[in-house]
């Protein structure tokens, strides 16, 4: 009965192309499926129970457009004829190219995702993954190793491997394995490093999918390290005012020179935590002290930016505990508030303009953030002031009431004296 | 012939000053007919017994009352009435206007103490049995008051237009809504539209500071005159107990004064140390925040909607509660018919009201588990 359907849907079905040429629009029909299933072989079966969720049998594309051979044919040698094609399972090496076939070709991609990109095997010859790959190096990755083989979801798909949330996670698969990385000669702390970084605390607790992960920086199918040369033209790519204020910089052509890795050489590269006014300073966080002699013109700059900013951040603080006294006590402090906002703003700006190194640039800044400032602490301290005033009023119009209260007091006793009625 | 003709139509000669009397008592005397209410006050006595302390509740409430329309005609010197500008006028007045902040603090809580002493004179009144004949309109006046200070508040709130306000009108409003055939008529009305909006805030406003304070002068206008025609009422069970009084000015006038300077300092030290909150500028199109409560004086009948079940009998719940409390301040209104010879049924009834109120009031006020403080 089983073979009988299988015919059936068999004699409705198109012929089928082998697995070399680019194929035509697809056939409805996939017998492999029928077969793979049935047999429930551990090696076999989960593939083809996998594919019938696969984003290519939902557009009717078969397993003979990968594997070759003839979907139609019942019996298993007909079908895995290699003179149809059949190639099994490809081989690493293979799979490239084999998406390729489909995922480079214009044409056909334009039927299915017009908006697709059709360069994914040019990018990937041009990562260390292609070009260990093309060396013979097989255990670098393929497509199937990160996009899945059976089961292959849109990257959109939050179940896919290399969804945004997810991506992360399936380069330290193979990132994070440590003796697979030892025999590249690659560390494999990366994602244990990314996992303490600012980026990752945004990505991963704020559900900032704008935040960087892996692919961000290193690229995705031409994935490979980011050169000395472009690390800040990678990190510029969002922060774009600290990597033109870097470009301007008296550090700029002296880290070429010397192939410093720019951004790299003070911020690290997976590890970035939250930068602080401490970078500038002596000390264990310090990182312009690695390069900068004590008391040499660099030392004094980054001294000098540091006060500024050490200043700033201490006056916007010192308003920010008067607006909350205040605010305790129920005084109306928007206007302090406000002024707060802009004054962190220019914290921000100075902070940012350190990346032009130029002491004169933070100061600038800093004295524009210190002006509303303590203009901001001084609402804080009128609203006090103000607190004070109020109280110190309450209590003596109280001490008059009570004056008044006492008074009236006094004058109805005199009267119930006086006038009180004899009782009944 | 012209002498005659002056004298008869002109008005009596003003009588001669009497020795040590002054220029202006005497001018009084003569064109405001001072001497007579001078009279009518002295003769006006007030009862003394085991309840008199009671009295004061009246006379507390028109004060508060009165400092609400002082305070109240204060804040419309500032205050501008548009979704764009109410906000930022009443956070101006809390910061930049001189004792702005003492204005606006005294209204807001001096409203919830009025409300508050509203209340407490009603309960007295009913459980001292002060509605029976011949006091039945001095009763029913006194309950529109008390529905008349509830639309104060329920308008005034939304006023500084913050987002709980904001919010809270927005379940406010929904609750006529529920009432069969006109609800949403009369929703609708009240909002000046499909949903809260300026436009609410605008009607909200003409009928805070115009509707309702003339309706409530002519009510409480007729509620004195009845209080004045009728006397104090002197409780049953001591009627006939005691035969002493003692007048009305000075004696129980300087007594008033004292609960009302009292009243002044509790409101001031209220405004110094708590000044009324201002909270957040409303926001239309931001999701309602959590922990949305009316006034406190409202709370009892929010909490009692919110058990209610989907359906009663095929007829929705909150319809079913809107009636009930409809119902409820209807009987209220005619409590002087139910219990025209002042039995004891009517007092357990309303000591089960009132208790399931208190009760509902204390549940509204209980945190929430998982919800956030408002």
């Amino acid at each position: 009965m089983r073979g009988f359907v299988v015919l059936l849907l068999l004699s409705l079905a198109t012929p089928e192309a082998g697995g070399q040429a680019p194929p035509k629009p697809p056939p409805a029909i996939n017998g492999c499926v029928d077969c793979h299933t049935a047999l429930e072989d551990p090696r076999i079966t989960p593939p083809a129970k996998l594919f019938a969720d696969d984003v290519h049998a939902k557009a009717g594309f078969t397993c003979v457009f990968c594997h070759g051979g003839d979907g139609r044919q019942e019996d298993q040698e007909k079908a895995h004829d290699p003179a149809k094609g059949f190639i099994g399972k490809p081989k690493p090496r293979e799979i490239p190219e084999l998406c390729g076939k489909c995922h480079s070709d214009a044409a056909l991609m334009k039927q299915y995702d017009p908006s697709q990109r059709i360069d994914q095997l040019a990018e990937y010859r041009t990562s260390g993954h292609g070009k260990a790959l093309a060396r013979g190096d097989t255990t670098v990755a393929e497509c199937a190793n990160c996009h899945g083989a059976h089961g292959i979801q849109p990257v959109k798909d939050s179940r896919s491997p290399v969804s945004p949330t997810k991506i992360a996670q399936t380069c330290n698969h193979c990132h994070g394995n440590a003796a697979l990385m030892a025999a590249h000669q690659l560390p494999s702390d990366p994602y244990e490093k990314w996992s303490r970084s600012v980026h990752y605390r945004a990505r991963v607790e704020k559900a900032d999918l704008s935040a960087p992960t892996c692919n961000s920086c290193h690229g995705n199918h031409g994935a490979v390290p980011p050169e000395v040369g472009s690390v800040a033209n990678v990190c510029g790519t969002c922060h774009v005012t600290f990597a033109d204020q870097f470009k301007l910089s008296p550090h700029w052509e002296p880290f070429k020179e010397m192939g410093l890795p720019g951004c790299v050489a003070c911020h690290e590269n997976h590890e970035i935590v939250k930068p602080t006014e401490a970078f500038l300073a002596d000390g264990a966080e310090s990182k312009c002290s690695s390069c900068h002699e004590a008391d040499s013109k660099g030392a004094r700059a980054a001294a000098e930016m540091h006060s500024d900013l050490v200043g700033l951040d201490r006056e916007i603080r010192r308003a920010t505990q008067l607006a909350d006294r205040a605010a305790e006590a129920g005084m109306e402090v928007s206007k302090v508030r406000f002024d707060l906002v802009a004054a962190t703003n220019a914290l921000t700006k100075a902070r940012a303009d350190v990346h032009l190194f130029r002491p004169s640039a933070v100061h600038a800044a800093v004295a524009e953030g210190l002006k509303v400032a303590r203009g901001a602490a001084t609402g804080g301290e009128a609203r006090l002031k103000e607190r004070d005033f109020r109280r110190r009023g309450l209590f003596i119009s109280l001490g008059l009431i009570l004056l008044s209260i006492a008074a009236l007091v006094v004058r109805i006793r005199e009267r119930e004296r006086s006038t009180r009625e004899p009782a009944e | 012939m012209s002498e005659a003709k002056r004298s008869s139509s002109s008005a009596p000669d003003p009588a001669p000053r009497a020795p040590g009397e002054s220029r202006l008592h005497a001018w009084a005397r003569d064109r405001l007919g001072w001497d007579d209410l001078a009279h009518l006050a002295a003769k006006k006595r007030v009862p003394v017994h085991r309840y008199t302390i009671f009295y004061y509740l009246g006379g507390m409430a028109l004060f508060l009352f009165l400092v609400q329309v002082a305070t109240g005609i204060l804040l419309l010197l500032y205050y501008r009435p548009s979704a764009a500008e109410a906000f930022e006028s009443v956070q101006y007045m809390m910061a930049d206007v001189p004792f702005g902040w003492l204005i606006r603090s005294i209204h807001s809580w001096g409203a919830n103490l009025f409300v508050g002493v509203v209340f407490a004179h009603l309960i007295s009144v009913f459980f001292l049995k002060a509605y029976l004949a011949p006091r039945e309109m001095t009763w029913v006046t006194g309950v529109l008051l008390l529905f008349l200070a509830l639309g104060f508040g329920f308008s005034g709130y939304l006023l500084p237009w913050n987002t709980l306000a904001f919010f809270a009108t927005k379940v406010g409003t929904d609750v006529p809504a529920q009432i069969p055939v006109i609800g949403h008529l009369l929703s609708r009305i009240m909002r000046g539209g499909s949903d809260v909006s300026g436009a609410t805030l605008s009607r909200f406003y003409g009928i805070h500071v115009a509707i309702l304070p003339a309706i409530s002068t002519l009510i409480l206008g007729a509620h004195l005159l009845l209080v004045q025609r009728h006397g104090m009422s002197v409780p049953r069970s001591v009627e006939g107990k005691t035969r002493r009084s003692i007048s009305f000015v000075p004696d129980f006038l300087m007594r008033d004064m004292v609960g009302w300077l009292a009243a002044v300092g509790l409101l001031a030290a209220l405004a110094a140390f708590f000044p009324w909150e201002l909270g957040v500028k409303a926001d239309p199109f931001a999701p309602a925040p959590a922990g949305i409560r009316p006034e406190w004086y409202f709370l009892w009948m929010f909490q009692g909607l919110k058990y209610l079940p989907a359906k009663i009998f095929g007829i929705p719940g909150e319809t079913l509660g809107v009636l009930f409390f409809g119902a409820l301040g209807a009987g209220l209104l005619a409590v002087p018919w139910l219990d025209p010879r002042g039995k004891r049924g009517i007092v357990v009834a309303a000591l089960v009201v009132l208790a399931a109120a208190a009760i509902l009031t204390v549940l509204a006020l209980l945190p929430v588990p998982g919800e956030a403080k408002p």
